[in-house]
Parts: C-alpha cells; sequence; structure tokens
C-alpha cells in the first residue's frame, strides 16, 4: 500500500498538450476516481501513472519515491483494462499466475495467492477455462484476479466496468467497492460515468480538458460544485440551471430570468443587485407544491420510474427537470406550482463559471 | 419462391462452369505425372488414358538408386529436406523477431527496414542471382548447401516479415500493457505471450519457406554442383541432360518429391485456423 502524489504533471503529444500542470495527493489505501467527459485526460494520466505513457513534466510518485523513469515492472502496480486484456492462450490461473512466474515465484506460492484470488473472486470453479469460455462479468473478475495477486502498492482500473451490460456494471461496483474495502489497496480508478464515481469513491477528481475542476468527497462535489462543469457532471439528472439577473429588495433576493419569471434565493445570497448570475438548482430540489414564492411551471412531459416520477416542465423561457417521490397527479399542459428550497440553490459567475460564495 | 430456386440453381452453375476447368486444369497434370510414374518404359507415351500393365517398377529402381541419374537419390532428397527446413526455421526466426521488433516494440526505423526489404521484390530473383553467386563466392560459400539456404532465406524473409507484421498488427495492443506491467521483459513478452498468439501466422509463414525452399531450382543449380551437395530439384533437371530421357523415372522421382509438400500442408492445416485470441480482449 502507498501514497501517490501527482506534481504538476503535464503531457503533450506532439505539440498537442493534453494535460495542463496536474496537482493532488492520494493517501494511502483511499479509493479515488477520476471522472470527466471523454477525452478529459483522465486515462491518460491513469496510464502515465502506470509507466504506460512518458510523462511530458512535473512528477509521479508513488509511496515517495518519484517513479517517472520507472519501468511499468518496477512500480508495483496492478491495472486492471477496460478491455480486460486476458492472455487467451493460459487459463484463468495461468492468467492469475502470470506475474508472479515472471517474478520466478515459488510455484506452490503461486498456486496459493491464485487459490486465495479465486476464493475471493468465486472464480475457484474456473480456473482450468480459457477466457474464452467464460462470460463477460467473469472475464472482468479473472482480470480483477490478475490485480488481486499481485498484491501491489497501488491498483488502477481503467473503465472496468464500460463493456459490461448495466446489471452486471451495479453488481461489479458493488463487488470492487468490497474488494477494497477488505483489502484497504490505494486505488485510482477511472470512468466517465458520474454514478460510478459517486458510489466508490472515497474522493473524486473531476477533470475536464486536461485540468482538474475540483476534489472532493462525492457529497463535497454534490453540496458544494465548484463550478458549473462540475454542478453539472455530478448528479442525476443534471442540475438546471437558468441565467438571469440578481435582485434584491425589501429583504428578499430573487433572480429574474427571461420571460419575468422570480427564482426564489436566501437573503443572504452572495451577489450584488443588478449582477449577471446563473441559477442551479438539482432536480431533487424542486417540489410541486404551492408557497409563498413558488413559480408556475407548465408540464411537458411526464416519466414515472415507479417510486419516484421525472417531470419535465417549462418555466418562463426554461426547460426544467423536476424530480418527486410518488406520483403526482400532473398532466403534460397542466400548470403546476413549483416550490424551490432557497438554502439549495447554487449561484455561477456566467462569466468563467465558478461558484459565488 | 420459384424465382429464388432459379437462382440459386443459376449461381451454383456460373460457380461449377468456372470450378471444373479450375479443377481440371490442377489436377491433368498431376494424373499425367502419375501416369508416367506407373507406367512401363515403352508403354508410358503411348497416350491411353490408363497404361495397359500398370506397375511400380519405376518406384523401385528410384529406390534402390538403380540408374545413373539416380546414384544420389536419397542424399539428394536429404539434401532437400535439410535445406528446406533451415530455411523454414532460419526464416521463421528472423522474420518473427523482426515482425516483433517493429510491430510491437515499435523501434525507430523499424517502418523503413521493412519497406527497404519488400523494395527487393521489384527485382526478379533471376536479376539477383548473379549477384547473389558473387556474394557466395566471396564468402566462399559455393559448392556449401549453407548457400542455397542463405540466399533462400534471404529471398524468403521480406514477404514473411511483411505478413507477420500484418499478423502482429492485429493482436490487441492492451495485451503487450498488461505483460509490461505483469512484469514481462521484452523478450518474455516474445517467447510466453506474442509467440503462441502467433502460431497460425508462423505455422503459414514457415510453411511457405520451407516450400519455397524445398521448389527452388535456379539458386540450387547456380550455387550447388556437387553430386552429393545438389537438391532433388536440380537433380531432376538434370534428368533432361540426355537425349534419351528415362520420363518414367522422371516422373516417378517427380511424384515422390511431390508428397512432402502435400503431407506438410495436411500435417499444418489445423494449425492455420483463427480465432486463437478469442476471448482477451472485448471488440
Amino acid at each position: 500500500m502507498a501514497a501517490v502524489s501527482f506534481r504538476d504533471v503535464e503531457k503533450s503529444f506532439g505539440s498537442t498538450k493534453v494535460i495542463h500542470g496536474i496537482g493532488f495527493d492520494i493517501a494511502d489505501g483511499e479509493f479515488t476516481v477520476l471522472v470527466g467527459p471523454s477525452g478529459c485526460g483522465k486515462s491518460t494520466l491513469l496510464r502515465m501513472l502506470a509507466g504506460l505513457e512518458e510523462i511530458s513534466g512535473g512528477t509521479i510518485a508513488i509511496d515517495g519515491h518519484v517513479v517517472n523513469d520507472v519501468e511499468s515492472k518496477d512500480r508495483d502496480i496492478a491495472m486492471v483494462f477496460q478491455s480486460y486484456a486476458l492472455y487467451p492462450h493460459m487459463t484463468v490461473g495461468e492468467n492469475m499466475g502470470f506475474s508472479l512466474k515472471l517474478r520466478k515465484a515459488d510455484p506452490a506460492l503461486t498456486k496459493d495467492r491464485v487459490a486465495q484470488a479465486a476464493k475471493i473472486l468465486n472464480l475457484g470453479p474456473y480456473l482450468d477455462r480459457y477466457p474464452r469460455e467464460l462470460s463477460g462479468g467473469q472475464r472482468q473478475r479473472v482480470a480483477m484476479g490478475r490485480a488481486i495477486v499481485r498484491d501491489p502498492k497501488v491498483f488502477l482500473f481503467d473503465e472496468p466496468l464500460s463493456n459490461l451490460d448495466a446489471k452486471l456494471r451495479v453488481a461489479m461496483r458493488a463487488e470492487i467497492k468490497a474488494l477494497h474495502q477488505r483489502l484497504r489497496t490505494t486505488t485510482v480508478y477511472v470512468t466517465h460515468d458520474q454514478v460510478e464515481a459517486m458510489t466508490m469513491a472515497d474522493r473524486i477528481v473531476v477533470m475536464q480538458d486536461g485540468r482538474i475542476e475540483q476534489i472532493g468527497t462525492p457529497l463535497e462535489l454534490y453540496d458544494r460544485p465548484a463550478n458549473l462543469f462540475v454542478a453539472q457532471f455530478i448528479g442525476s439528472p443534471a442540475m438546471n440551471v437558468v441565467a438571469g439577473t440578481f435582485r434584491r429588495d425589501a429583504g428578499q433576493a430573487w433572480v429574474e430570468a427571461d420571460g419575468g419569471v422570480r427564482w426564489p434565493l436566501a437573503a443572504t445570497a452572495p451577489a450584488a443587485d443588478g449582477q449577471r448570475v446563473v441559477y442551479g438548482v438539482r432536480p431533487s430540489d424542486l417540489a410541486v407544491a404551492a408557497s409563498q414564492r413558488s413559480v408556475a411551471a407548465e408540464v411537458i412531459v411526464v416519466e414515472p420510474t415507479g417510486a419516484e416520477t421525472e417531470l419535465l416542465v417549462r418555466v418562463g423561457a426554461s426547460e426544467i427537470v423536476v424530480v418527486v417521490h410518488g406520483r403526482p397527479e400532473a398532466q403534460p399542459g397542466a400548470t403546476v406550482p413549483l416550490a424551490i428550497d432557497p438554502a439549495a440553490v447554487h449561484l455561477f459567475d456566467p462569466t468563467n463559471g465558478s461558484a459565488l460564495a | 419462391m420459384k424465382a429464388i430456386r432459379l437462382r440459386a440453381v443459376t449461381r451454383e452453375a456460373q460457380l461449377l462452369l468456372i470450378g471444373i476447368p479450375v479443377l481440371l486444369w490442377t489436377l491433368i497434370p498431376v494424373y499425367h505425372l502419375f501416369l508416367f510414374a506407373i507406367s512401363e518404359r515403352d508403354s508410358a507415351t503411348s497416350g491411353r488414358l490408363w497404361p495397359k500393365n500398370p506397375t511400380l517398377q519405376n518406384f523401385q529402381t528410384v529406390f534402390e538408386q538403380k540408374h545413373f541419374y539416380l546414384n544420389h537419390f536419397w542424399v539428394q532428397l536429404g539434401n532437400s529436406l535439410m535445406i528446406a527446413i533451415a530455411v523454414g526455421l532460419i526464416t521463421l526466426a528472423v522474420a518473427t523477431m523482426a515482425a516483433f521488433a517493429i510491430s510491437r516494440l515499435r523501434v525507430r526505423g523499424g517502418r523503413m527496414v521493412m519497406n527497404m526489404a519488400l523494395f527487393t521484390y521489384f527485382i526478379p530473383a533471376a536479376f539477383l542471382a548473379v549477384p547473389m553467386y558473387k556474394t557466395m563466392a566471396n564468402y566462399g560459400l559455393l559448392n556449401n548447401r549453407w548457400s542455397l539456404v542463405l540466399a533462400m532465406v534471404t529471398i524468403a524473409s521480406p514477404y514473411c516479415i511483411w505478413v507477420l507484421k500484418q499478423a502482429s498488427d492485429k493482436l490487441p495492443w492492451e495485451l503487450d500493457e498488461a505483460a509490461r506491467i505483469d512484469g514481462a521483459t521484452p523478450w518474455q513478452l516474445f517467447r510466453l505471450v506474442y509467440m503462441p498468439l502467433m502460431v497460425p501466422s508462423l505455422v503459414a509463414v514457415g510453411t511457405y519457406a520451407l516450400l519455397l525452399a524445398w521448389n527452388e531450382y535456379l539458386y540450387g543449380f547456380l550455387l550447388l554442383s556437387n553430386e552429393t551437395d545438389l537438391t532433388l530439384a536440380v537433380a531432376l533437371g538434370n534428368f533432361l541432360a540426355a537425349d534419351d530421357s528415362p520420363w518414367e523415372l522422371l516422373m516417378a522421382t517427380g511424384l515422390i518429391y511431390a508428397v512432402p509438400p502435400a503431407a506438410i500442408y495436411y500435417a499444418f492445416k489445423r494449425y492455420m485456423v483463427s480465432g486463437l485470441t478469442a476471448g482477451a480482449v472485448k471488440s
């Protein structure tokens, strides 16, 4: 187990810079998720940590030792690939024991470690099979088994669940999390799926265009997004945003949007009268209920999912998503009042997207 | 329904129309060879579709080396075999390592080396025969069976490298990365991951080089002159040196000479299967 640190890490492919000076630390035993849209540089960063890509600038350290010039095999890391990357000509057992074989470990010890890992991952009955004889989920588990057998300082996962179907993905998500809770090995996990990030991570690093947008625990990112990008990336459905002008009058504050809609705010909201702002509110912080400061919304689409119902409504010129518990009696075309908890509202600067505090 | 059946029949007929001539084209010379081989000396050219008195006498003559042209039959067959196997193995070794270096290790300049090697095919092998002869003379290798081995390796390698490079490019790149992280050195990667996955291509390429050497006439004729160094292919050519060639023996020897390639093809056919990398990566 080990801590990992990135210092001013940069990466260029030719003249194209894809990572722009990234720095953060991962504590020993922490489960860190790198998340962001495709092309944001998260996989590149992971591959640099793995030693599969050269580091163009800055340093990466594992357990206090800078590894820039250390080969992959000497970094004491294990990686699980999106495509599994199992050796097709080796059985499951041979796949899992391959790294130990290369290290010329005692065959008895290898067998022991493979058996242990197989037990953890319920792969016992499959040790003599070939990868082609396994299902997708089983192959993914073999790939994880290969990593576990190594007992590395750091586990790296590169979108390991992207090739699985939705149901299996949820199951494997829980398995990986349980595995981490059991082994407590420092883990860096790359995904584009914010739900995966939220459910698995101790800490999330949100990236965009080769830069870090925000680092924090899942709930920190959800409750206090540092900017519009994070606000809209984290959380499903995404946060509703409306551009408007901040108004304060007679002890009350609100944002006035196109169509004269007055979006309510707490009186302490950190903006000046007349300032252009972006008003953000999560779908779950809205309710279909009348209150003093509710806004009128026209229902466009009703999507029941059982326990919850998603409503797409039009407020002024904006389309807003509302998630309500239960099954409201709203019909498309009807007008309903939307109640908003002013304390749950986020304000952003429209010029650079950063949160107003 | 009827239209569909009619179309299927027409299609079948078209295929047969192409297939039957191709089959005849291939089989008639072989039949001719066989016919001569089992005919008696006098009736070989009688024009019959089946000899009056079919005989295996010719084969016995060949095996017992009972003819002037066949004095060294077994030695020459051995030469052919030795040279072909050596060419197959050496070409395989050269081409596999070159393809691995170019395709997987991405050695700088590797592609240029490959293209230059392929470029040699613009020059017909016959044109290179004399320079090759001279080179072998410089190295003092004339009349040495190794000269033919080295010449054939030179001729076979570029194509083999190219084929193997194309095949290696199709192996999932993640396998190399996984192996590197697992701690494999390039040599271990080559031996434990690359080679096992390349088996079908290796068999195909090795067979190609082996048969190329087995069938080679020109270079064997030029580079080797001692009766006991010759390959059987060159020795067969010598049958025609006389006005009165023993056609039935020539054909019997030819038939024997044609058996190993056919046997090799059937022996290795089962290795030339695709799908060996199934299950490696999700695609």
